[in-house]
Protein backbone atom coordinates (compact mmCIF):
# COMPACT_ATOMS: atom_id res chain seq x y z
CA UNK A 1 0.00 0.00 0.00
CA UNK A 2 1.16 3.45 -0.87
CA UNK A 3 -1.20 6.01 0.28
CA UNK A 4 -0.16 9.62 0.01
CA UNK A 5 -1.19 9.73 3.87
CA UNK A 6 0.49 8.04 7.03
CA UNK A 7 -2.80 8.61 8.98
CA UNK A 8 -6.35 9.10 7.82
CA UNK A 9 -9.47 8.54 10.17
CA UNK A 10 -12.87 9.69 9.09
CA UNK A 11 -15.77 10.06 11.53
CA UNK A 12 -13.89 8.21 14.32
CA UNK A 13 -16.10 7.89 17.47
CA UNK A 14 -15.82 6.24 20.60
CA UNK A 15 -18.12 5.69 23.00
CA UNK A 16 -17.40 4.06 26.68
CA UNK A 17 -19.96 2.14 28.66
CA UNK A 18 -19.22 1.57 32.24
CA UNK A 19 -20.76 -0.50 35.08
CA UNK A 20 -20.59 0.12 39.06
CA UNK A 21 -22.06 -1.47 41.94
CA UNK A 22 -23.32 -5.33 41.58
CA UNK A 23 -26.75 -5.17 43.38
CA UNK A 24 -28.57 -1.89 41.91
CA UNK A 25 -26.15 -1.40 39.24
CA UNK A 26 -25.27 2.10 37.24
CA UNK A 27 -24.33 1.93 33.96
CA UNK A 28 -23.13 5.18 32.34
CA UNK A 29 -21.97 5.99 28.79
CA UNK A 30 -19.24 8.66 27.82
CA UNK A 31 -19.00 9.45 24.04
CA UNK A 32 -15.11 10.62 24.31
CA UNK A 33 -14.59 11.36 20.72
CA UNK A 34 -17.62 12.19 18.31
CA UNK A 35 -16.30 12.20 14.68
CA UNK A 36 -13.34 12.94 14.27
CA UNK A 37 -11.82 13.64 10.77
CA UNK A 38 -8.06 13.72 10.11
CA UNK A 39 -5.57 13.17 7.33
CA UNK A 40 -1.41 13.28 8.61
CA UNK A 41 0.96 13.26 5.64
CA UNK A 42 3.76 11.16 5.42
CA UNK A 43 6.94 12.94 7.30
CA UNK A 44 4.35 15.30 8.71
CA UNK A 45 4.81 16.73 12.46
CA UNK A 46 1.30 16.56 13.73
CA UNK A 47 -0.32 18.10 16.86
CA UNK A 48 -3.30 16.97 18.81
CA UNK A 49 -3.79 19.96 21.31
CA UNK A 50 -6.56 19.55 23.94
CA UNK A 51 -7.81 19.57 27.14
CA UNK A 52 -7.48 16.96 29.68
CA UNK A 53 -10.95 14.88 28.58
CA UNK A 54 -10.73 15.87 25.59
CA UNK A 55 -10.56 12.90 23.36
CA UNK A 56 -6.51 12.91 22.54
CA UNK A 57 -5.46 9.39 24.01
CA UNK A 58 -8.62 7.77 23.00
CA UNK A 59 -8.05 9.20 19.63
CA UNK A 60 -4.54 8.06 19.67
CA UNK A 61 -5.41 4.37 20.85
CA UNK A 62 -7.54 4.14 18.75
CA UNK A 63 -5.05 4.84 15.34
CA UNK A 64 -2.71 2.97 17.17
CA UNK A 65 -4.98 -0.60 17.43
CA UNK A 66 -5.78 -0.41 21.27
CA UNK A 67 -9.14 0.24 20.83
CA UNK A 68 -11.50 -0.29 18.27
CA UNK A 69 -13.89 2.65 17.38
CA UNK A 70 -17.57 2.92 17.70
CA UNK A 71 -18.00 4.08 14.55
CA UNK A 72 -15.91 5.19 11.89
CA UNK A 73 -12.77 4.03 10.34
CA UNK A 74 -8.98 4.84 9.87
CA UNK A 75 -5.86 3.62 8.47
CA UNK A 76 -2.04 3.71 9.37
CA UNK A 77 -0.11 3.81 6.03
CA UNK A 78 -3.21 2.43 3.99
CA UNK A 79 -3.90 -0.38 6.43
CA UNK A 80 -7.37 -0.38 8.52
CA UNK A 81 -7.08 -0.42 12.04
CA UNK A 82 -9.63 -2.84 12.62
CA UNK A 83 -9.13 -5.54 10.39
CA UNK A 84 -5.32 -5.12 9.66
CA UNK A 85 -3.59 -4.56 12.94
CA UNK A 86 -0.90 -6.68 12.34
CA UNK A 87 -0.16 -4.59 9.29
CA UNK A 88 -0.53 -1.50 11.18
CA UNK A 89 1.41 -2.95 14.54
CA UNK A 90 4.77 -3.43 12.21
CA UNK A 91 4.43 0.12 10.76
CA UNK A 92 3.68 2.47 14.61
CA UNK A 93 5.50 3.09 17.41
CA UNK A 94 4.27 4.29 20.72
CA UNK A 95 5.47 6.82 23.23
CA UNK A 96 3.59 8.22 26.48
CA UNK A 97 4.80 10.32 29.66
CA UNK A 98 5.23 9.43 32.69
CA UNK A 99 6.99 6.96 35.25
CA UNK A 100 5.30 3.29 34.26
CA UNK A 101 5.65 1.29 30.96
CA UNK A 102 9.02 0.10 31.45
CA UNK A 103 10.04 -2.85 33.52
CA UNK A 104 11.91 -1.27 36.72
CA UNK A 105 13.63 -4.64 37.65
CA UNK A 106 15.48 -5.05 34.05
CA UNK A 107 18.60 -2.53 33.07
CA UNK A 108 17.46 -0.13 29.86
CA UNK A 109 19.39 -2.57 27.82
CA UNK A 110 17.48 -5.42 28.90
CA UNK A 111 13.84 -3.22 28.27
CA UNK A 112 15.11 -2.68 24.53
CA UNK A 113 15.86 -6.16 24.15
CA UNK A 114 13.14 -7.38 25.14
CA UNK A 115 10.75 -5.19 23.01
CA UNK A 116 13.51 -5.98 20.44
CA UNK A 117 12.06 -9.42 20.19
CA UNK A 118 8.24 -8.06 20.89
CA UNK A 119 8.96 -5.92 18.13
CA UNK A 120 10.72 -8.17 15.54
CA UNK A 121 13.54 -6.69 15.16
CA UNK A 122 16.11 -8.83 13.44
CA UNK A 123 18.22 -10.63 15.66
CA UNK A 124 21.60 -9.70 13.51
CA UNK A 125 20.38 -5.90 14.13
CA UNK A 126 19.32 -5.60 17.36
CA UNK A 127 22.95 -4.75 19.08
CA UNK A 128 23.46 -2.16 16.67
CA UNK A 129 20.09 -0.85 16.64
CA UNK A 130 20.26 -0.29 20.64
CA UNK A 131 24.00 0.82 20.59
CA UNK A 132 22.57 3.55 18.27
CA UNK A 133 19.51 4.50 19.98
CA UNK A 134 21.09 4.68 23.45
CA UNK A 135 23.44 7.05 21.79
CA UNK A 136 20.33 8.76 20.42
CA UNK A 137 18.28 9.42 23.80
CA UNK A 138 21.64 10.08 25.64
CA UNK A 139 21.67 7.30 27.63
CA UNK A 140 25.17 5.51 26.72
CA UNK A 141 27.10 4.36 29.66
CA UNK A 142 23.97 4.02 31.83
CA UNK A 143 22.42 1.28 29.87
CA UNK A 144 23.41 -0.95 32.26
CA UNK A 145 21.76 0.38 35.06
CA UNK A 146 18.11 -0.78 36.50
CA UNK A 147 15.43 1.36 35.32
CA UNK A 148 13.89 1.62 38.43
CA UNK A 149 16.28 4.06 39.45
CA UNK A 150 16.30 5.88 36.39
CA UNK A 151 15.05 9.51 36.86
CA UNK A 152 11.51 10.67 34.74
CA UNK A 153 13.72 12.35 32.32
CA UNK A 154 16.01 9.10 31.51
CA UNK A 155 12.83 7.12 31.61
CA UNK A 156 11.12 9.05 29.44
CA UNK A 157 14.17 8.82 26.62
CA UNK A 158 13.87 5.54 27.38
CA UNK A 159 10.74 5.34 26.38
CA UNK A 160 11.49 6.91 23.09
CA UNK A 161 14.43 4.81 22.62
CA UNK A 162 12.15 2.02 22.83
CA UNK A 163 9.23 3.26 20.53
CA UNK A 164 11.89 3.84 17.46
CA UNK A 165 13.71 -0.15 17.84
CA UNK A 166 11.75 -1.45 14.68
CA UNK A 167 12.81 2.26 12.98
CA UNK A 168 8.16 2.72 12.90
CA UNK A 169 6.99 4.45 10.04
CA UNK A 170 4.19 6.60 11.95
CA UNK A 171 5.09 7.11 15.68
CA UNK A 172 2.48 8.42 18.19
CA UNK A 173 3.65 10.27 21.40
CA UNK A 174 1.17 10.57 23.71
CA UNK A 175 2.39 13.81 26.06
CA UNK A 176 5.99 12.59 26.15
CA UNK A 177 7.38 15.60 27.63
CA UNK A 178 5.22 15.71 30.43
CA UNK A 179 7.22 15.92 34.45
CA UNK A 180 10.24 16.26 32.32
CA UNK A 181 12.74 19.29 33.67
CA UNK A 182 13.29 22.18 30.89
CA UNK A 183 16.92 20.78 29.63
CA UNK A 184 15.15 17.26 28.49
CA UNK A 185 12.17 18.72 27.10
CA UNK A 186 14.72 20.49 25.00
CA UNK A 187 16.53 17.65 23.97
CA UNK A 188 13.63 15.94 23.40
CA UNK A 189 12.22 18.21 20.85
CA UNK A 190 15.24 18.12 19.26
CA UNK A 191 14.90 14.27 18.88
CA UNK A 192 11.40 14.29 17.67
CA UNK A 193 12.13 17.05 15.08
CA UNK A 194 15.33 15.41 13.97
CA UNK A 195 12.49 12.34 13.62
CA UNK A 196 10.52 14.31 11.26
CA UNK A 197 13.13 15.69 9.61
CA UNK A 198 14.29 12.03 8.08
CA UNK A 199 10.92 10.84 7.24
CA UNK A 200 9.46 9.35 10.41
CA UNK A 201 5.35 10.45 10.34
CA UNK A 202 4.89 11.94 14.12
CA UNK A 203 1.51 13.05 15.63
CA UNK A 204 2.24 14.60 18.91
CA UNK A 205 -0.29 15.31 21.99
CA UNK A 206 1.02 17.76 24.43
CA UNK A 207 -0.36 20.91 26.67
CA UNK A 208 2.95 22.32 26.39
CA UNK A 209 1.68 24.98 23.87
CA UNK A 210 5.79 26.16 22.90
CA UNK A 211 6.28 23.01 21.76
CA UNK A 212 3.90 22.12 19.65
CA UNK A 213 4.24 25.80 18.03
CA UNK A 214 8.26 25.26 17.89
CA UNK A 215 7.89 21.50 16.21
CA UNK A 216 4.75 20.82 14.86
CA UNK A 217 3.90 21.07 10.89
CA UNK A 218 0.23 21.15 11.65
CA UNK A 219 -1.68 21.08 14.83
CA UNK A 220 -5.94 20.33 15.41
CA UNK A 221 -7.68 21.41 18.34
CA UNK A 222 -9.28 18.87 20.23
CA UNK A 223 -11.91 19.55 22.94
CA UNK A 224 -15.33 17.86 24.11
CA UNK A 225 -14.84 14.69 21.11
CA UNK A 226 -14.50 17.18 18.47
CA UNK A 227 -11.49 18.94 16.30
CA UNK A 228 -12.39 22.40 16.72
CA UNK A 229 -9.65 23.90 14.77
CA UNK A 230 -7.10 22.43 12.06
CA UNK A 231 -4.28 24.29 10.43
CA UNK A 232 -0.29 25.60 11.04
CA UNK A 233 0.37 27.16 14.20
CA UNK A 234 0.63 30.79 12.77
CA UNK A 235 -2.88 30.12 10.89
CA UNK A 236 -4.26 29.31 14.75
CA UNK A 237 -1.86 31.72 16.26
CA UNK A 238 -4.59 34.24 13.88
CA UNK A 239 -7.45 33.11 15.32
CA UNK A 240 -6.65 35.68 18.16
CA UNK A 241 -5.29 38.08 15.88
CA UNK A 242 -7.09 41.18 16.79
CA UNK A 243 -6.73 40.91 20.44
CA UNK A 244 -4.56 42.31 23.17
CA UNK A 245 -3.70 39.86 26.33
CA UNK A 246 -3.25 41.45 30.20
CA UNK A 247 -2.05 38.97 32.58
CA UNK A 248 -2.15 39.54 35.96
CA UNK A 249 0.16 37.40 38.78
CA UNK A 250 -2.55 37.16 41.53
CA UNK A 251 -2.89 35.61 44.77
CA UNK A 252 -7.25 34.44 45.32
CA UNK A 253 -8.65 35.56 42.99
CA UNK A 254 -12.32 35.21 43.84
CA UNK A 255 -14.92 33.55 41.53
CA UNK A 256 -16.96 37.00 41.71
CA UNK A 257 -14.17 38.91 40.18
CA UNK A 258 -13.85 36.47 37.29
CA UNK A 259 -16.95 36.81 36.56
CA UNK A 260 -17.45 40.59 36.42
CA UNK A 261 -14.03 40.28 34.46
CA UNK A 262 -16.00 38.65 32.12
CA UNK A 263 -18.80 40.61 31.74
CA UNK A 264 -16.30 43.87 31.15
CA UNK A 265 -16.69 45.49 27.47
CA UNK A 266 -14.17 44.02 25.21
CA UNK A 267 -13.39 41.24 27.01
CA UNK A 268 -13.22 38.06 24.76
CA UNK A 269 -11.83 35.55 27.12
CA UNK A 270 -10.52 34.95 30.97
CA UNK A 271 -8.15 31.67 31.99
CA UNK A 272 -7.03 31.68 35.32
CA UNK A 273 -4.15 29.36 35.84
CA UNK A 274 -3.16 28.02 39.82
CA UNK A 275 0.56 27.68 39.98
CA UNK A 276 0.92 27.02 43.53
CA UNK A 277 -0.17 29.54 45.57
CA UNK A 278 0.57 32.31 42.90
CA UNK A 279 -2.74 32.61 39.79
CA UNK A 280 -1.94 33.22 36.48
CA UNK A 281 -4.82 35.77 35.45
CA UNK A 282 -5.28 35.84 31.66
CA UNK A 283 -7.71 38.71 30.34
CA UNK A 284 -7.73 38.31 26.13
CA UNK A 285 -9.95 41.82 24.35
CA UNK A 286 -10.48 43.44 21.69
CA UNK A 287 -6.72 45.25 20.33
CA UNK A 288 -8.38 48.52 20.30
CA UNK A 289 -10.11 48.31 24.46
CA UNK A 290 -7.81 49.15 26.52
CA UNK A 291 -9.23 47.10 29.73
CA UNK A 292 -6.26 47.22 31.90
CA UNK A 293 -7.37 49.71 34.21
CA UNK A 294 -10.69 48.26 34.67
CA UNK A 295 -9.16 44.69 35.25
CA UNK A 296 -6.97 46.19 37.75
CA UNK A 297 -10.65 48.22 39.20
CA UNK A 298 -12.45 44.51 39.49
CA UNK A 299 -9.47 42.97 41.21
CA UNK A 300 -9.49 45.68 44.15
CA UNK A 301 -8.01 43.74 47.21
CA UNK A 302 -6.48 40.75 45.64
CA UNK A 303 -2.89 40.83 46.23
CA UNK A 304 -1.53 41.43 42.79
CA UNK A 305 2.28 40.63 41.72
CA UNK A 306 3.43 41.54 37.79
CA UNK A 307 0.97 42.93 35.37
CA UNK A 308 1.83 42.49 31.86
CA UNK A 309 0.05 43.48 28.43
CA UNK A 310 1.58 41.84 25.05
CA UNK A 311 0.53 40.24 21.96
CA UNK A 312 -1.60 36.92 21.38
CA UNK A 313 0.43 33.66 21.60
CA UNK A 314 -0.90 30.45 20.33
CA UNK A 315 -1.95 29.23 23.87
CA UNK A 316 -4.28 32.79 23.67
CA UNK A 317 -5.15 31.33 20.40
CA UNK A 318 -5.73 27.51 21.87
CA UNK A 319 -8.10 29.27 24.70
CA UNK A 320 -9.81 31.26 22.55
CA UNK A 321 -10.80 27.80 20.58
CA UNK A 322 -11.24 25.89 23.38
CA UNK A 323 -13.63 27.92 25.53
CA UNK A 324 -15.86 28.26 22.47
CA UNK A 325 -16.01 24.64 22.07
CA UNK B 1 14.75 -19.06 14.56
CA UNK B 2 13.35 -15.52 15.19
CA UNK B 3 9.86 -17.77 16.98
CA UNK B 4 12.45 -19.86 19.05
CA UNK B 5 14.29 -16.39 19.85
CA UNK B 6 10.84 -15.23 21.28
CA UNK B 7 10.57 -18.04 23.43
CA UNK B 8 13.56 -18.34 24.67
CA UNK B 9 15.40 -15.01 25.06
CA UNK B 10 12.00 -13.51 25.24
CA UNK B 11 10.54 -15.90 28.31
CA UNK B 12 14.12 -15.35 30.22
CA UNK B 13 13.49 -12.16 29.94
CA UNK B 14 10.01 -11.66 30.65
CA UNK B 15 11.00 -13.84 33.93
CA UNK B 16 13.38 -11.64 34.98
CA UNK B 17 11.02 -8.21 34.70
CA UNK B 18 7.66 -9.81 35.80
CA UNK B 19 8.92 -12.92 39.11
CA UNK B 20 8.72 -10.68 42.23
CA UNK B 21 10.48 -13.44 44.00
CA UNK B 22 14.03 -13.56 41.94
CA UNK B 23 16.03 -11.79 45.03
CA UNK B 24 17.58 -14.63 47.30
CA UNK B 25 15.88 -13.71 50.24
CA UNK B 26 12.95 -14.04 48.63
CA UNK B 27 13.54 -17.42 46.80
CA UNK B 28 15.25 -18.98 49.62
CA UNK B 29 12.61 -17.95 51.68
CA UNK B 30 9.58 -18.37 49.37
CA UNK B 31 10.43 -21.06 47.20
CA UNK B 32 13.25 -23.35 49.46
CA UNK B 33 12.26 -23.38 52.45
CA UNK B 34 8.77 -23.37 52.83
CA UNK B 35 8.46 -26.33 50.66
CA UNK B 36 11.32 -27.70 53.02
CA UNK B 37 9.47 -27.39 56.17
CA UNK B 38 5.82 -27.82 54.27
CA UNK B 39 6.90 -31.27 53.46
CA UNK B 40 8.11 -31.91 56.78
CA UNK B 41 4.96 -30.98 58.70
CA UNK B 42 2.55 -33.37 56.70
CA UNK B 43 5.34 -36.04 56.59
CA UNK B 44 5.31 -36.00 60.73
CA UNK B 45 1.67 -35.40 60.75
CA UNK B 46 1.10 -38.21 58.31
CA UNK B 47 3.60 -40.49 60.71
CA UNK B 48 1.17 -39.17 63.89
CA UNK B 49 -1.66 -39.81 62.09
CA UNK B 50 -0.83 -43.55 60.13
CA UNK B 51 -2.48 -42.40 56.95
CA UNK B 52 1.13 -42.99 54.61
CA UNK B 53 4.77 -43.28 54.83
CA UNK B 54 7.37 -41.02 54.27
CA UNK B 55 7.54 -41.30 50.50
CA UNK B 56 4.24 -40.64 50.02
CA UNK B 57 4.82 -37.08 51.39
CA UNK B 58 7.79 -36.87 50.25
CA UNK B 59 7.41 -37.24 46.57
CA UNK B 60 3.69 -35.62 46.82
CA UNK B 61 5.32 -32.37 48.05
CA UNK B 62 8.19 -32.31 46.22
CA UNK B 63 5.83 -32.26 43.12
CA UNK B 64 3.51 -29.48 44.87
CA UNK B 65 6.87 -27.27 45.77
CA UNK B 66 6.95 -26.57 41.91
CA UNK B 67 3.87 -25.07 42.13
CA UNK B 68 4.38 -22.02 43.75
CA UNK B 69 6.85 -20.73 41.28
CA UNK B 70 4.70 -21.91 38.73
CA UNK B 71 1.41 -20.99 39.43
CA UNK B 72 2.19 -17.96 40.82
CA UNK B 73 4.91 -16.98 38.49
CA UNK B 74 2.57 -17.83 35.30
CA UNK B 75 0.14 -15.33 36.81
CA UNK B 76 2.60 -12.68 37.72
CA UNK B 77 3.76 -13.21 33.44
CA UNK B 78 0.48 -11.76 32.70
CA UNK B 79 -1.16 -9.74 35.82
CA UNK B 80 2.44 -7.89 36.41
CA UNK B 81 2.06 -5.99 33.28
CA UNK B 82 -0.68 -4.09 34.64
CA UNK B 83 1.91 -3.23 37.77
CA UNK B 84 4.18 -1.89 35.54
CA UNK B 85 2.27 -0.49 32.94
CA UNK B 86 3.57 -2.20 30.07
CA UNK B 87 0.71 -4.11 29.14
CA UNK B 88 -0.10 -1.59 26.28
CA UNK B 89 3.41 -1.63 24.77
CA UNK B 90 2.98 -5.52 24.66
CA UNK B 91 -0.65 -5.47 23.27
CA UNK B 92 0.91 -3.12 20.39
CA UNK B 93 3.71 -6.00 19.00
CA UNK B 94 2.96 -7.50 15.92
CA UNK B 95 4.39 -11.63 17.40
CA UNK B 96 2.40 -13.93 17.86
CA UNK B 97 0.43 -13.63 21.57
CA UNK B 98 0.33 -17.12 22.38
CA UNK B 99 4.25 -17.31 21.65
CA UNK B 100 5.00 -14.21 23.60
CA UNK B 101 2.84 -16.07 26.44
CA UNK B 102 3.70 -19.44 26.12
CA UNK B 103 7.44 -18.64 26.07
CA UNK B 104 7.14 -17.27 29.30
CA UNK B 105 6.09 -20.08 31.13
CA UNK B 106 8.71 -22.33 30.34
CA UNK B 107 11.70 -20.18 32.43
CA UNK B 108 8.98 -20.93 35.62
CA UNK B 109 8.57 -24.63 34.54
CA UNK B 110 12.22 -24.86 34.90
CA UNK B 111 12.62 -22.73 37.98
CA UNK B 112 10.04 -25.24 39.57
CA UNK B 113 11.57 -28.21 38.49
CA UNK B 114 15.19 -27.11 40.52
CA UNK B 115 12.72 -26.26 43.53
CA UNK B 116 11.13 -29.89 43.33
CA UNK B 117 14.33 -31.65 43.04
CA UNK B 118 15.60 -29.22 45.76
CA UNK B 119 12.57 -30.67 48.15
CA UNK B 120 12.97 -34.40 46.88
CA UNK B 121 16.88 -33.62 47.79
CA UNK B 122 16.28 -32.63 51.44
CA UNK B 123 13.38 -34.78 51.80
CA UNK B 124 14.85 -37.85 50.76
CA UNK B 125 18.38 -36.54 53.37
CA UNK B 126 16.03 -35.33 56.10
CA UNK B 127 13.62 -38.57 56.50
CA UNK B 128 16.29 -41.07 55.62
CA UNK B 129 13.96 -42.12 52.36
CA UNK B 130 15.71 -44.26 49.74
CA UNK B 131 15.12 -44.16 45.81
CA UNK B 132 16.46 -46.34 43.28
CA UNK B 133 18.94 -44.47 41.11
CA UNK B 134 17.68 -46.43 38.22
CA UNK B 135 14.38 -44.16 39.12
CA UNK B 136 15.72 -40.55 39.20
CA UNK B 137 15.61 -39.72 35.54
CA UNK B 138 11.69 -40.95 35.40
CA UNK B 139 11.07 -38.60 38.70
CA UNK B 140 12.80 -35.89 37.01
CA UNK B 141 10.55 -36.42 34.13
CA UNK B 142 7.37 -36.31 36.36
CA UNK B 143 8.82 -33.46 38.20
CA UNK B 144 9.20 -31.58 34.86
CA UNK B 145 5.80 -32.08 33.57
CA UNK B 146 4.48 -31.49 36.67
CA UNK B 147 5.90 -28.15 36.50
CA UNK B 148 5.90 -26.99 33.19
CA UNK B 149 1.57 -28.08 33.73
CA UNK B 150 1.33 -25.45 36.63
CA UNK B 151 3.09 -23.09 34.64
CA UNK B 152 0.57 -23.55 32.19
CA UNK B 153 -2.40 -23.59 35.14
CA UNK B 154 -0.81 -20.19 36.21
CA UNK B 155 -0.77 -18.79 32.70
CA UNK B 156 -4.29 -19.72 32.71
CA UNK B 157 -4.82 -17.59 36.28
CA UNK B 158 -2.81 -15.13 34.74
CA UNK B 159 -4.68 -14.40 31.43
CA UNK B 160 -8.06 -14.13 33.90
CA UNK B 161 -6.31 -11.46 35.48
CA UNK B 162 -6.62 -9.12 31.71
CA UNK B 163 -10.42 -9.46 32.79
CA UNK B 164 -10.52 -9.35 36.43
CA UNK B 165 -7.91 -7.11 38.59
CA UNK B 166 -8.10 -9.26 41.78
CA UNK B 167 -6.56 -12.42 40.28
CA UNK B 168 -4.05 -13.15 42.94
CA UNK B 169 -7.61 -14.25 45.12
CA UNK B 170 -7.73 -16.91 42.37
CA UNK B 171 -4.09 -17.95 42.21
CA UNK B 172 -4.74 -18.22 46.58
CA UNK B 173 -7.82 -20.17 46.11
CA UNK B 174 -5.85 -22.64 43.10
CA UNK B 175 -2.78 -23.17 45.21
CA UNK B 176 -5.23 -24.15 48.23
CA UNK B 177 -7.26 -26.52 45.85
CA UNK B 178 -3.74 -27.93 44.36
CA UNK B 179 -3.37 -28.84 47.95
CA UNK B 180 -6.66 -30.76 48.63
CA UNK B 181 -7.75 -32.24 45.56
CA UNK B 182 -4.41 -33.59 43.68
CA UNK B 183 -3.50 -36.40 46.49
CA UNK B 184 -0.15 -34.52 46.99
CA UNK B 185 -0.89 -34.55 50.77
CA UNK B 186 -4.15 -36.31 51.32
CA UNK B 187 -4.46 -39.75 49.33
CA UNK B 188 -7.38 -39.61 46.48
CA UNK B 189 -8.83 -42.49 47.29
CA UNK B 190 -9.92 -41.16 50.97
CA UNK B 191 -11.15 -37.42 49.30
CA UNK B 192 -14.93 -37.90 48.32
CA UNK B 193 -14.96 -38.67 44.62
CA UNK B 194 -16.37 -35.22 43.53
CA UNK B 195 -13.28 -33.90 45.06
CA UNK B 196 -10.96 -36.89 43.29
CA UNK B 197 -12.84 -35.89 39.95
CA UNK B 198 -12.35 -32.68 40.09
CA UNK B 199 -8.10 -33.55 40.48
CA UNK B 200 -7.88 -35.73 37.60
CA UNK B 201 -8.24 -31.69 35.67
CA UNK B 202 -5.72 -30.06 38.18
CA UNK B 203 -1.98 -30.06 37.33
CA UNK B 204 0.63 -32.25 39.76
CA UNK B 205 -2.28 -35.04 40.20
CA UNK B 206 -0.87 -37.78 37.74
CA UNK B 207 2.76 -36.19 38.27
CA UNK B 208 2.23 -37.20 41.91
CA UNK B 209 1.24 -40.39 40.73
CA UNK B 210 3.99 -41.32 38.05
CA UNK B 211 6.52 -39.95 40.76
CA UNK B 212 5.45 -42.27 43.55
CA UNK B 213 5.27 -45.14 41.14
CA UNK B 214 8.60 -45.06 39.86
CA UNK B 215 10.25 -44.41 43.32
CA UNK B 216 8.35 -47.56 44.35
CA UNK B 217 10.85 -49.28 41.69
CA UNK B 218 7.83 -49.72 38.74
CA UNK B 219 9.42 -49.11 35.87
CA UNK B 220 8.93 -46.36 33.16
CA UNK B 221 6.05 -48.18 31.27
CA UNK B 222 3.90 -48.22 34.48
CA UNK B 223 4.58 -44.74 35.13
CA UNK B 224 3.82 -43.50 31.68
CA UNK B 225 0.33 -43.33 31.61
CA UNK B 226 0.32 -41.14 34.37
CA UNK B 227 2.98 -39.18 33.11
CA UNK B 228 0.89 -38.47 29.54
CA UNK B 229 -2.36 -37.63 31.55
CA UNK B 230 -0.27 -35.16 33.38
CA UNK B 231 1.34 -34.01 30.25
CA UNK B 232 -2.12 -33.91 28.21
CA UNK B 233 -3.63 -31.90 31.47
CA UNK B 234 -0.75 -28.99 30.74
CA UNK B 235 -1.36 -29.62 26.95
CA UNK B 236 -4.74 -28.59 27.99
CA UNK B 237 -4.47 -25.64 30.36
CA UNK B 238 -1.85 -23.95 27.70
CA UNK B 239 -4.73 -24.04 24.90
CA UNK B 240 -6.96 -22.88 27.80
CA UNK B 241 -4.43 -20.01 28.05
CA UNK B 242 -4.24 -19.02 24.80
CA UNK B 243 -7.99 -19.07 24.06
CA UNK B 244 -8.50 -16.80 26.98
CA UNK B 245 -5.77 -14.28 26.02
CA UNK B 246 -7.12 -13.59 22.68
CA UNK B 247 -10.86 -13.58 23.79
CA UNK B 248 -9.77 -10.67 26.42
CA UNK B 249 -7.70 -8.70 23.77
CA UNK B 250 -10.30 -8.42 21.63
CA UNK B 251 -12.65 -7.57 24.49
CA UNK B 252 -10.44 -5.30 25.38
CA UNK B 253 -10.03 -3.28 22.19
CA UNK B 254 -14.42 -3.28 22.21
CA UNK B 255 -14.86 -2.56 25.85
CA UNK B 256 -11.23 -0.28 26.64
CA UNK B 257 -11.63 -2.69 29.89
CA UNK B 258 -7.70 -2.81 29.97
CA UNK B 259 -4.85 -0.40 31.23
CA UNK B 260 -3.03 0.09 28.61
CA UNK B 261 -0.92 2.85 29.77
Amino acid sequence: MDSEYAIEAEGLRRVYRTRTGWIRPRRETVEAVRGVDLTVRRGELFGLLGPNGAGKTTTIKMLNTLLIPTAGTARIRGFDVVRETREVRRRIGYVFGGDRGLYDRLSALDNLRYFAELYAVPAREQRHRIAELLELVGLTGRERERVEGYSRGMRQRLHIARGLLHRPEVLFLDEPSIGVDPVAARELRRTVADLAANGTTVLLTTHYMAEADELCDRIAVIADGRIQALGTPAQLRRRADGRRVVEVEAYGVPATALTALRDLPGVRETALEERGALQLLTVQSDAGVDVQGDVLRELAGVRLGRVNSREPTLEDAYVAIVNAA
Amino acid sequence: MTTLRLIGVGGLLAYRALFNWTTPAMYVGTLLAGPTFQLLFFAYLGRQLGVADDGFFILGNAVLAASSACVFGGTMAVANERRYGTLGHVLLSPRSRTVIFWGRVLPYAGNGLLIAAFTLLMGTLMLGLRIPPAALPGIALALAAGSLACGFFGLTLGALGLRFRDVWVVSNVSAALLLLLTGVNVPRENLPPWMADIGQFLPITHAAEAARLLAAGHGLASAAPALGTELLVGAGYALLAAVLLRVFEAESRRRASLETR
